[in-house]
């Protein structure tokens, strides 16, 4: 909504400056977006004439001026030899400012003295104006030029104003209105709203027996005023209405229309003005009638911005008995609008449902300054007043004679609301101490009055004032409850003013504290094995999304893009993006991890410790997923392996890792047979019956197609799982005190033999003794037959009671290799 | 002297010559082997001795044993030094060189900025708590006093899902994304009877094209404290908390009267600092609140009469971005490690 400085003060008088008033209206719930100064750059500059012009007594090249501003005669120091005695030139006046040129600081006109000399005002040159001229020296002024005359006059432009730019909030469509801006500055000021006098003719004919107004649907149209003005010329607006209206962006049209607009603003009723002599009358009717009734479906119609739209019902149009010709509180038609040869003009002012206008606006997604007002809720009350106001100004700037009376279809008059406020709730809600009469003060200055007091409650103190029931104007559709009305207050008794108290009260409680813990302390912990954290999109492409599963998607009804059209299955498609961007800035070396949901349609969801509520139709879970990219090490200077790259056994190490450190223990790894749509090689990881998640190296093809230079390296682990698993008990065990013995095997096995397949081997022989088991080398070529492998293994026996002979882990040591020997085909190397 | 003795002293001022000689441990290992090892010639000496007569044996046996154990301790001296210069650094360290890194990790900025907030209200006694990202229209809308054909709805423009499930879009229950943190209010009351004090960090969705400060997802936090005579004194007093342990102790904070349909009255909260001076601005914008609507608190069947409360939410991208001068809001979900390690 704009608004401009003057035009406000034209109906309510305040003392504040310009910025005086942004800060009042934003500490009262109408924020000021934007202010801008229209003219005025020539403030506190005046024509001026210069009587005398003698030389400096002590500068050769400086006069001393004496000169005529209009109201008094001023002495002014000047450098300038273009002028006589006589000539009329733009004065500043000391304590103002000249224009201010861009980039530089403003400069502010002083009393001084100049060489001894008091000065008490500058007469300007156009270049210190601004202005364009080649004059060396000041800028001498026409003949006929008034003096003491504002100089911004004189060179005809416009009073200096101040546009606001406000953000009203939808619950106050009122503030729609340069009458509804000025009613709060009222209310906070305590003066009086100054609205216009509105005489009207009464010598014409009456409206009745001209036209009749019906309403079909008097639910979506609960009234509908119409006046008849006859013999208007349609002409240019005068400039005062031009001016008004291009100030607040409006471009104006013909006096006609701009006065619909003008009372718009003004009080914010939108208003319809038709071409009279454009309505047609049925068959055998004696007048034209306005008919308001629901569109029939696929009723086409013809907006004035010449669109033809396809209505359906319910939106409302107003018709005569002919056709449609207004979109109701939207747009007119094209068919009715006023044109260079309009005479005589029917004035619309009514109500419209605000949902129905809101549905049709929406459905047509045609938004105006009508629908937008209606959608929000117009005052039922002011049709009337709206009406006569337009009427006065049409006949103001386009002549005409006007039709005596209205019609005024209201079938059902709206009764005021009333609201009950206890002045106690006041206090206690905002939590300071109001008086009853301070409280009613604020409410009465909004314009609520205090219809009745209701008795006081039974057993309340005697000194509590009684409940006041406030009559609420039919322009605040918002006061709906108390609670709206100790809004009121708090408003005009300034939000400033209430202390602030130190927080206190119940200490919180929530199932989910103590899972945001352990999400931060998962976190940590991928941190620590030096991941950085990413944040994916949640909104990702279906065809990335079919990259991690066959899970059901969630598709959006309404994407933006085709790029981001269904909920994230996985987290690895955000983290793929990461990657690729990353490559795309050459950041070769990436490790990522991300800690989020995804999504799945199904009717379930996991439960348990997760994410713990879900809406029927789509599962929420927690995920967590690395990537890994590049070198493993930061750059080195030496070393062999410095260009090492990261592999899939560096991602099982950060897995392992991880799991011991969260306290997941007992998981298996499975190797996948085939590749999958993502991986070319990957595990799914168990624990027990409980998938937990899978990692794999990317698929070559995908690789390419994500501009990755290196291996990529993916896992994704369901959290939901990992936090309902988790083993997080803690206990002491002894730590061995008594020495350990080593004993090193190397044997030859072949290649399909896992590392699982000897621990399992091992565990099967049930060493007393055995501590760890250690897999330090793995090798395959010089004396290793070809499709086969040598792997050795440090064992270590220790006992917690005493210390261990030679022999007797010999002997144990023995068995073991036996049954590497027999179970496994291996040979031993020695 | 008898002429066994005469020969000693040549062959240990030799071997001292070539032990003091040899520069490392191979020729010190050599130079022993050569004197003192089983076919040295020092050893060839004590081999002697017991061809020695009697009346010479003992001195000779003294004098031999005087110069072993002089030739001995030089050796012992001279391994001692050549060890321990084998073990000096072929080269010295430059201390200058970078070393061998070890990376740690680090949070989102995100993440980061989400820790600052929780922790600060966990100082005042808040609990943190969590909700579905996928709502239904009662829990996001409707249950915070705002009906379907209500003009804020237009503010937050929504993204609507596909789901099948036994409350289909037919019946008014369509499924959407959560458009702020607020529906957590709803989920929290339903189950859990007053007093409540919480905190809800959370990803929200609105449906605006991406540019410099909006993402299609984004983040949130909302407080909500709801307990017996619950005032806008309080409300003021822990968001004025909050806000200096977040953005530092001389932030000054200015509560504006506001509209939002889940609070009555409500306030849009502006922050001023050095952070602000330095983007040319007195006040910033920073965070809605208001007290709960005595409607919302009905709708989760709490009287309204016995219960108030506060609300108040804020983006965290948005504190993010006052902090840290961050322009762009893309930059938080594009990933770029060089910016993860920024902070």
């Amino acid at each position: 909504m704009k608004v401009t400085f003057n035009w406000l003060k034209q109906y309510v008088d305040f003392s504040w400056a310009p910025e005086e008033l942004a800060e009042r209206l934003t500490m009262l719930g109408i924020e000021v977006e934007g202010m801008e100064k229209l003219g005025g750059q020539f403030e506190g500059i005046v024509v001026a004439q210069v009587m005398t012009c003698d030389r400096h007594p002590n500068a050769d090249k400086l006069s001393v001026c004496r000169v005529n501003d209009g109201t008094t005669e001023r002495q002014i120091v000047c450098g300038a030899h273009n002028f006589k005695v006589g000539d009329k030139v733009p004065l500043i006046l000391p304590g103002r400012t000249l224009p201010t040129k861009p980039g530089e600081a403003p400069l502010t006109i002083k009393v001084g003295r100049i060489r001894g000399i008091e000065s008490q005002g500058m007469m300007c040159s156009p270049q210190e104006l601004g202005l364009p001229g080649e004059v060396e020296g000041l800028l001498i002024l026409r003949e006929d030029a008034k003096v003491g005359q504002r100089f911004a006059e004189y060179l005809g432009q416009k009073e200096a104003d101040v546009l606001y730019d406000l953000e009203i909030t939808p619950n106050r469509p009122d503030l729609n209105s340069i009458i509804g801006i000025a009613r709060e500055i009222g209310a906070l000021t305590g003066n009086p709203l100054k609205l216009p006098e509105i005489k009207l003719p009464e010598a014409g004919q009456a409206i009745q027996g001209r036209v009749a107004v019906e309403i079909a649907d008097r639910e979506l149209c609960p009234r509908y005023t119409a006046r008849l003005i006859r013999g208007i010329k349609i002409a240019p607006s005068p400039d005062w209405l031009k001016t008004a209206l291009e100030k607040i962006g409006i471009r104006s049209i013909s006096n006609v229309v701009d006065v619909t607009n003008y009372v718009m603003m003004e009080v914010g009723q939108p208003l319809h003005a038709f071409d009279f002599n454009l309505l047609e009358k049925a068959p055998g009717d004696a007048h034209p009638a306005i008919v308001v009734r629901r569109a029939a479906e696929g009723e086409k119609f013809m907006t004035l911005d010449g669109q033809e739209r396809t209505l359906t019902d319910p939106m409302l149009l107003i018709a005569d008995k002919t056709k449609p010709i207004a979109l109701a509180g939207v747009m007119g038609g094209h068919n009715s609008e006023i044109n260079l040869e309009t005479t005589d003009v029917l004035i619309e002012s009514a109500y419209f449902k605000p949902q129905s206008i809101r549905a049709t606006s929406k459905k047509l997604e045609l938004r105006t300054e009508s629908s937008y007002r209606f959608e929000r809720g117009c005052d039922v009350g002011i049709c009337d007043w709206a009406s006569r106001r337009a009427a006065q100004l049409i006949l103001q700037t386009a002549g005409g004679e006007l039709a005596r009376g209205l019609v005024d279809a209201y079938p059902q008059p709206v009764e005021r609301k009333q609201i009950t406020l206890r002045h106690h709730k006041v206090n206690e809600l905002l939590g300071i101490e109001l008086a009853p009469e301070q409280i009613e003060n604020y409410l009465s200055q909004l314009g609520l009055k205090a219809a009745s007091r209701k008795p006081r409650p039974v057993g309340a103190e005697a000194a509590a004032p009684a409940p006041v029931s406030f009559v609420i104007p039919t322009f605040r559709v918002d006061l709906k409850r108390e609670v709206d009305l100790i809004e009121e207050v708090v408003r005009l008794h300034g939000v400033e003013k209430i202390p602030s108290t130190p927080p206190r009260g119940a200490v919180g409680f929530n199932p989910y504290d103590s899972v945001h813990d352990q999400l931060a302390e998962a976190r940590r912990m991928l941190t620590g094995l030096g991941l950085f954290e990413a944040q994916g999109q949640t909104l990702v492409s279906d065809a990335a999304a079919k990259l991690a599963g066959a899970e059901p998607l969630v598709p959006l009804t309404n994407p933006l893009s085709s790029d981001m059209n269904v909920l994230r299955p996985s987290l690895l498609p955000g983290l793929l993006d990461a990657l690729r961007h990353n490559l795309s800035r050459k950041n070769g070396d990436v490790a990522l991890f991300e800690l989020g949901r995804v999504f799945a349609a199904s009717a379930t969801s996991t439960k348990g410790s997760g994410v713990g509520q879900e809406t029927p139709g789509v599962g929420e879970t927690r995920r967590v997923a690395i990537a890994l990219t590049g070198n493993r090490q930061p750059l080195f200077w030496s070393g062999a392996d410095r260009e090492a790259k990261f592999d899939l056994y560096d991602l099982k190490g950060l897995i392992e890792e991880f799991f011991e450190q969260f306290g997941i223990r007992g998981v298996t790894y499975s190797r996948r047979a085939d590749s999958t749509p993502l991986f070319i090689e990957s595990a799914t990881i168990q624990l027990g019956k409980f998938y937990l998640g899978q990692f794999g190296q990317l698929l070559p093809a995908l690789r390419k197609e994500y501009d990755l230079a290196d291996a990529a390296l993916l896992a994704e682990l369901d959290l939901d799982v990992l936090l309902a698993r988790r083993n997080t008990t803690k206990s002491f065990k002894p730590l061995g005190s008594f020495p350990p013995i080593r004993r090193d095997v190397a044997m030859v096995l072949p290649e399909a033999t896992t590392h699982e397949a000897i621990l399992q081997v091992v565990k099967q022989s049930k060493l007393a003794h055995l501590e760890s088991v250690e897999l330090f080398d793995v090798f395959r070529g010089k004396n290793v037959p070809a499709g086969q492998k040598s792997m050795a293994y440090a064992f270590t026996y220790r006992s917690p009671e005493r210390t261990l002979t030679d022999a007797e882990v010999n002997a144990a040591h023995q068995d073991l290799v036996a049954h590497f020997k027999q179970r496994l085909g291996a040979a031993i190397r020695e | 002297m008898p002429e066994f003795l005469t020969q000693i002293e040549p062959v240990k001022q030799q071997a001292l010559a070539q032990l003091s000689a040899a520069g490392d441990l191979g020729a010190l290992e050599q130079t022993r082997v050569s004197f003192l090892g089983s076919h040295g010639k020092f050893t060839a000496l004590l081999k002697q001795l017991g061809t020695l007569s009697k009346e010479e044996r003992p001195m000779a046996g003294k004098a031999l044993n005087a110069a072993k154990v002089e030739l001995e301790s030089a050796l012992a001296d001279r391994l001692s030094l050549l060890e321990s210069r084998a073990c000096e650094p072929k080269e010295s360290t430059d201390f200058t060189l970078p070393g061998r890194r070890r990376v740690l990790g680090k949070f989102h900025p995100l993440t980061q900025v989400t820790e600052d907030i929780v922790r600060s209200f966990r100082k005042i006694g808040f609990a943190v708590a969590d909700g579905p990202e996928v709502e239904d229209e009662y829990h996001c809308f409707n249950a915070l006093n705002t009906p379907p054909d209500h003009p804020a709805r237009d503010t937050q423009d929504t993204f609507y899902l596909f789901a099948r499930g036994d409350r289909g879009a037919e019946d008014g229950e369509s499924l959407l994304l959560r458009t702020h943190t607020s529906s957590v209010q709803i989920r929290v009351m339903e189950k859990q009877a007053p007093p409540v004090r919480i905190i809800v960090p959370g990803r929200v969705y609105r449906r605006d094209n991406a540019d410099a400060t909006h993402n299609p997802t984004f983040h949130q936090v909302e407080g909500l404290y709801v307990d017996r005579r619950v005032t806008v004194g309080d409300l003021k007093g822990t968001v004025e908390f909050v806000f200096k342990e977040l953005m530092g102790p001389e932030t000054r904070i200015r509560f504006r009267p506001h509209y939002f349909s889940y609070t009555e009255p409500s306030f849009e909260i502006d922050f001023s600092s050095a952070l602000t001076r330095k983007m040319g601005k007195a006040w910033l914008e920073i965070a809605g609140c208001g007290m709960v609507h005595p409607q919302v608190l009905e709708n989760v069947g709490y009287d309204s009469e016995e219960w108030s409360g506060w609300a108040f939410g804020f983006g965290i991208e948005r504190i993010a971005m006052i902090r840290y001068g961050i322009n762009n809001i893309r930059l938080f979900y594009e990933n770029d490690v060089r910016l993860l390690r920024q902070f």
